[in-house]
């Protein structure tokens, strides 16, 4: 539910910045999505096809890349891939580890004419 | 034409939250960003820290709600200042809504609960400008919250648990929970109390103390 917001300022950002670079269409937006949000693409796809409509993103769909949880182990300099957000060194089992990404949530280009 | 934007997209809720950052700390207040479910307790959590430290500090009650100013009333009724924020079709409270209050801030706070709108998932992706996050946790929702929602366990600093009161009744083991929250985040710092019957509130009053003398 709270895509909505989300989707909202993707589209002014993506709007602002086809009009800097004078892009009359865009055709399509390249977000990266870290493992460790909350944001769903679906949700955010579905507000867009109505959100996006008389801007200059009318047209564009969005292409989703998903950033995985890396972490980093301060005790034993584990560095490496989690698949769930359980932060336990899977090396030495220590508690206190650095998330290194998985946190990203940024529209990296967009492209059009 | 393919432009590189690299922006961040909540990057104008950062911004907003450190303005609203720099307007609490002109006079130096802790805000507490207060979340849980709809009927996990946060209301009667606030209430019970209000009647004990009313007496020794200036507090003031923000409410977040889809709807209406039921919780906000019930505070009003300890005698406390309180501010209603109606998010109506938004599930969470973000920066830019609380920076709307500000203005109706005339005086200076010692401290400052913000009451999030009830829900586990989005408030926890939104920085409103607060000191941290308090997540409440009620015995009757489960253990395993904390796996299911590892975003708010991972984010919030203090974690209650709250209607320890009902333990005998329902499958909520303390140890679980306590390690189901510190898989999340081994430097939590988690109080159990019942808002109910007023257990357990001591330990967490000491370190709200503790937390409001530093930032004298």
């Amino acid at each position: 539910m709270h895509e909505y917001s989300i989707t909202k300022s993707i589209v002014e950002l993506c709007h602002q910045e086809a009009r800097k670079h004078k892009i009359g269409q865009v055709k399509l937006i390249r977000i990266r999505l870290g493992r460790f949000t909350g944001f769903s693409p679906a949700a955010i796809n579905f507000y867009f096809d109505y959100l996006k409509r008389g801007t200059r993103c009318e047209n564009a769909r969005i292409e989703f890349f998903e950033i995985p949880i890396r972490i980093k182990c301060p005790a034993c300099n584990f560095t490496g891939e989690i698949v769930e957000p359980v932060f336990i060194c899977p090396e030495c089992g220590k508690p206190d580890i650095e998330i290194i990404s998985g946190r990203e949530f940024y529209v990296e280009s967009i492209e059009g004419e | 034409m393919k432009i590189n934007v690299l922006k961040p997209v909540l990057v104008s809720n950062q911004e907003r939250a450190k303005e609203n950052r720099k307007f609490f700390d002109r006079y130096n207040s802790l805000v507490l960003n207060i979340i849980g479910a709809p009927g996990s307790g946060k209301t009667s959590v606030i209430e019970n820290i209000v009647k004990k430290l009313k007496s020794s500090y200036r507090i003031l009650v923000i409410e977040g709600d889809i709807k209406g100013s039921l919780d906000s009333e019930k505070l009003m009724k300890t005698g406390i200042d309180t501010i209603q924020i109606n998010t109506i079709t938004e599930c969470h409270l973000d920066a830019f809504m609380i920076s709307q209050a500000l203005p109706k801030i005339n005086k200076p706070y010692d401290l400052i609960m913000v009451e999030n709108v009830g829900n586990l998932v989005c408030p926890a992706e939104f920085d409103i400008g607060e000191d941290f996050k308090v997540a409440i946790l009620s015995t009757p929702e489960g253990d395993d919250k904390p796996v299911k929602y590892p975003l708010l366990f991972h984010r919030a600093r203090v974690v209650i648990i709250n209607k320890t009161d009902l333990l005998p009744y329902v499958d909520f083991k303390i140890k679980n929970a306590r390690k189901n929250i510190l898989a999340k985040n081994p430097r939590t710092m988690i109080f159990e109390v019942s808002a109910r019957n007023g257990k357990g509130f001591d330990k967490l009053i000491n370190f709200l103390k503790k937390e409001l003398a530093k930032k004298k």
